[in-house]
């Protein structure tokens, strides 16, 4: 019976909210009528389907995929693009009757003898989970067969929101994929660290690859944009992990720290000054006085060569004010960024924030001003800009159309950004688009015309 | 072939709920509530967000595991009192899922429970709701599309059924009160169908039309327009061409739809004089339609190319007694000289079409017109049979099975017509792909691609002809 998902997942040590709350499920809250955020399914698949060399196979009915899948913007290098297929076992009446398990078998041998994949993920859903399919039975008879890692992910989605659904997506990397192979030798270099949550969005992990790379700092894994089943398979090997945006999966840096004692950092790579922290943190992590200087060499190099390029962005955006409504980390870690850039943030969504995510806001917020925005249905949101007099709203698509309709000023930070706006060529990016969308016309055409 | 396969690789289909959540989005000042998982509602609010760059009113009821083991009638009843204090919409459509059904609740039961709660309540007087059920495990779009119409028709419709007949004695020509057979083709016309016209034009006539989802915004309002310059006055169930079409409102931004059908209009459809229904996907509307608004019904497959379009001009002039306006009259030569134009390109160029049952006729029907073969057909529902001799190939399947057919074929096509997701596969073969249906994610503006009638079949040939000149 796949009902449940583990307690420990509701549980992380780590995360102040949960301490000072005691309250457990504090992550629980959709509420009846609600406008709606993604499922664990959602947050699962998030996690998971960037790895580009497995099938990904949603068991549930068609709803589950049927009109979501291909929408990712994790970029490949490699040659394989059934990573972005969708794949489900589109399970129907007959299969409520008589059990969809045997199909399930059939369904992903006939797509792993079509594309030869190194690994299959198959994410459990609410129907087959209610009717108590077997689907870890599923994974463990395929695996042996099939002869490559099978994995059952109980990711249906009346057990939480996307936000479990990344923990479990983590827990499953933890328990099925981490440690099950050694890297060769000569991958290994004396700084080995991975990335955990960097989902290579419009080639961001290529841009943060390269920063690492410029002072010496080894990538081995990157869990998960770009990423292959090896890739992750090895991962323990790393001296160091560094969680990057995503709370939820300080989780599985936890569990790999407690078993391969991999110590882990919390970082952002969004804006100068918190790629060269995140980097200089890394280098201090490995205690080598001589990473150190190479690295501190190189963020001076860098900062002089990224000033110099955001400096006519940055002269037109010094005192513009910026609303950001966007989730969690990045509610703290875009302040940074656009603190680069010169530009005042007035107001930051909090909404999915822990505490801890609440005192970095602080800390970058010299004077103390930053409203923290707890409530941001769209009516809220406009009347905020307006009342606030800002200039341009950075949030996720979602808010895209709230904005424009309002013929406030819009950029996407969220997953369906258009842009790279990670490590250092991403803040020329981000100043960029900034300053591009303030100066178009069309909001004044239009408030002319009408 | 498919059924062999055992999964879905790239699926065509798409879920009944998300077919009803559509139609529900052609209602004015309306909300969609999905009684499920809270991803159920994401899903399909993320996809429609993409393909229509607009924001979508879709909530969920946010069961969790307590409500769908131990029911979710509670879920269902706060979902909706909460919507209706915070936005205050003119109309709650309401889904169900795989999820809250599985457990085999009676959701409609509680429908009608939290119906008489809030009537005596008192204070939702203005609120207006309808129920469909669409377990995502049963049927498909196609159905949950037609289930959404019809809820919307026995919720709306009841109480003015049967009281038309006097009005229709306004529709001097059509003898609908003698008419036994009262569902006919434009084939069935009978001279006497029209024959006390007196010279006269019929005015006030009011069409219930039932369009299918694969007609874009614009295809909506080109239509009503249609209907409009005939003198009749078109009540579209669902209306996704004044709600869906992306206007910038007066108000900016809304938190329900901002156009789409009115709830007042729905409420006397059963006084309006016939029922146009058009769209292969929708032929099992005819007889349910029928007998809940008690009107003459009349039902075309597709109204694209020379001939079909041609055929529905003939059945407006009947109804209406009027002549068809120049400006059509202009279009249809117009789309003669667009056939003439393309033909060229078309000759001995292989096409292959991925699409619900309502493109795949309809866009084959002008590609054959203009000469084109039409190879081979991947579509989603099997209602496809009356399509078999139009193509060499066609059973229903997902992207993959696609994929392999044109492989089978030594990749011997010359265009790919389907949505976003058959991207790959047009990549592979190398050849242009024409993209149209649902989903749209990678592109802008569909909903301004006119591809009915005399014009859209002219600019739909003329696309085509592009994407094989370039590529020839």
């Amino acid at each position: 019976m796949q009902l449940k998902v583990k307690e420990e997942l509701f549980d992380e040590p780590t995360c102040s909210h949960n301490i000072q709350k005691k309250e457990k499920k504090a992550c629980k809250t959709a509420v009846p009528g609600s406008s709606t955020g993604g499922c664990s399914l959602d947050g699962a698949y998030i996690v998971l389907s960037p790895i580009r060399d497995a099938l990904h196979v949603v068991h549930g009915p068609i709803n589950c995929l049927g009109n979501s899948y291909n929408q990712r913007t994790s970029e490949s290098k490699g040659n394989e693009i059934f990573y972005m297929y969708g794949m489900t076992s589109s399970i129907n009446e007959n299969d409520l009757i008589f059990g969809s398990e045997d199909k399930l078998k059939k369904g992903i041998i006939y797509a792993v003898n079509k594309f030869k994949p190194k690994g299959v993920f198959i994410y459990n859903t609410c129907v087959p989970a209610l009717t108590g399919e077997d689907i870890g039975g599923v994974a463990k008879e395929l695996a042996e067969k099939l002869n490559i890692p099978v994995v059952p992910v109980s990711s249906q989605g009346f057990s939480g929101g996307k936000n479990l659904g990344n923990k479990i997506a983590g827990d499953v990397l933890f328990e099925y994929v981490i440690g099950k192979k050694e890297p060769d030798i000569d991958i290994l270099t004396d700084y080995n660290i991975n990335l955990i949550g960097e989902y290579n969005i419009k080639g961001e992990l290529f841009l943060i690859k390269k920063a690492l790379n410029d002072s010496g700092i080894n990538l081995l894994s990157n869990i998960t944009g770009n990423a292959t089943m090896e890739e992750i398979m090895y991962s323990h090997k790393a001296g160091l992990n560094v969680v990057v945006c995503s709370k939820a999966l300080v989780y599985l840096a936890r569990k790999m720290e407690e078993k391969y004692g991999i110590p882990f950092i919390e970082e952002s790579f969004f804006g100068l000054s918190s790629t060269n922290n995140a980097i200089m943190h890394i280098a201090e992590s490995f205690k080598d006085a001589k990473l150190i200087e190479k690295v501190k060499k190189n963020i001076e190099l860098n900062t002089k060569k990224i000033q110099k390029k955001i400096e006519p962005y940055k002269k037109f955006l010094t005192g513009k004010r910026v609303l950001l409504y966007t989730g969690g980390v990045k509610s703290w870690s875009l302040i940074s960024a656009l603190n680069d850039l010169g530009m005042k943030v007035i107001a930051t969504g909090v909404k999915k924030s822990t505490e801890e995510d609440k005192n970095k806001i602080k800390e970058f917020d010299a004077n103390g001003n930053i409203i923290m925005l707890d409530n941001g249905n769209p009516v809220n949101l406009i009347k905020m800009i307006k009342d606030e007099q800002a200039d341009i709203l950075l949030a996720g698509g979602r808010n895209q159309y709230t904005a424009i309709k309002s013929l406030i000023p819009f950029l996407d930070v969220n997953q369906e950004r258009g842009n790279p706006y990670t490590s250092y060529d991403g803040v020329v990016h981000l100043g960029r688009q900034i300053y591009l969308e303030l100066n178009s016309p069309v909001y004044d055409v239009i408030r002319k015309a009408s | 072939m498919e059924n062999l396969k055992n999964i879905e690789i790239n699926p065509l289909k798409t879920s009944s709920s998300l077919g009803a959540v559509i139609v529900f989005l052609g209602v004015k000042n309306a909300v969609v509530l999905m009684h499920g998982s809270q991803g159920c509602a994401s899903f399909d609010k993320v996809t429609l967000t993409k393909h229509y760059r607009e924001n979508i009113p879709i909530y969920t009821t946010a069961l969790n595991e307590l409500g769908a083991i131990l029911g979710g009638s509670d879920y269902l009843k706060a979902g909706v009192k909460n919507i209706a204090d915070k936005i205050n919409p003119a109309f709650i459509g309401i889904t169900s899922t795989g999820l809250s059904e599985v457990n085999g609740e009676d959701i409609n039961a509680t429908f009608n429970e939290l119906k008489k709660e809030l009537k005596e309540s008192g204070s939702y007087e203005n609120l207006n709701m309808a129920y469909v059920s669409t377990p995502d495990y049963n049927g498909n779009f196609e159905e949950g599309y037609k289930n959404a119409i019809l809820a919307l028709l026995k919720e709306f419709c009841k109480d003015t059924k049967n009281t038309a007949n006097t009005i229709n004695n306004n529709l001097a020509g059509l003898n609908i009160n003698d008419d036994k057979n009262n569902i006919r083709n434009i084939t069935d016309y009978k001279n006497s169908d029209y024959k006390n016209n007196n010279g006269k034009n019929i005015q006030n006539i009011r069409a219930n039309v039932f369009c299918p989802f694969s007609f874009t915004a614009i295809d909506f309002l080109e239509l009503r327009e249609l209907l409009e310059d005939f003198g009749i006055t078109p009540v579209m169930i669902p209306d996704l061409g004044t709600s869906m079409d992306g206007h910038l409102d007066e108000s900016g931004y809304l938190q329900t739809t901002s156009g789409g059908v009115d709830i007042k209009d729905l409420k006397t459809i059963g006084l309006n004089n016939l029922n146009i229904i058009i769209g292969s996907s929708l032929k099992g509307l005819i007889a349910p339609v029928k007998e809940i608004t008690g009107l003459n019904t009349y039902y075309f497959s597709n109204i694209s190319g020379l001939k079909n379009t041609d055929l529905f001009f003939k059945f407006l002039e009947k109804i209406s007694l009027r002549k068809t306006p120049e400006k059509y009259k202009r279009q249809k030569r117009q789309l003669m000289d667009a056939y003439l134009d393309s033909h060229f390109y078309f000759l001995g160029k292989n096409i292959a079409i991925a699409e619900g049952i309502d493109i795949l006729d309809s866009f084959s029907e002008i590609f054959a017109e203009v000469g084109a073969n039409i190879k081979i057909g991947v579509t989603t529902s099997s209602s496809y049979v009356n399509l078999k001799n139009r193509f060499e190939i066609l059973t229903e399947g997902d992207i993959d099975l696609f994929g392999e057919l044109i492989e089978a074929d030594g990749n011997n096509i010359d265009i790919v017509i389907s949505n976003s997701n058959a991207k790959y596969t047009a990549e592979k073969i190398g050849v242009p792909i024409l993209k149209a249906g649902f989903p749209l994610i990678d592109q802008i503006g569909h909903n301004f691609k006119h591809r009915i009638l005399y014009k859209g079949s002219a600019n739909l040939v003329y696309e085509a002809a592009n994407l094989l000149m370039k590529n020839s």
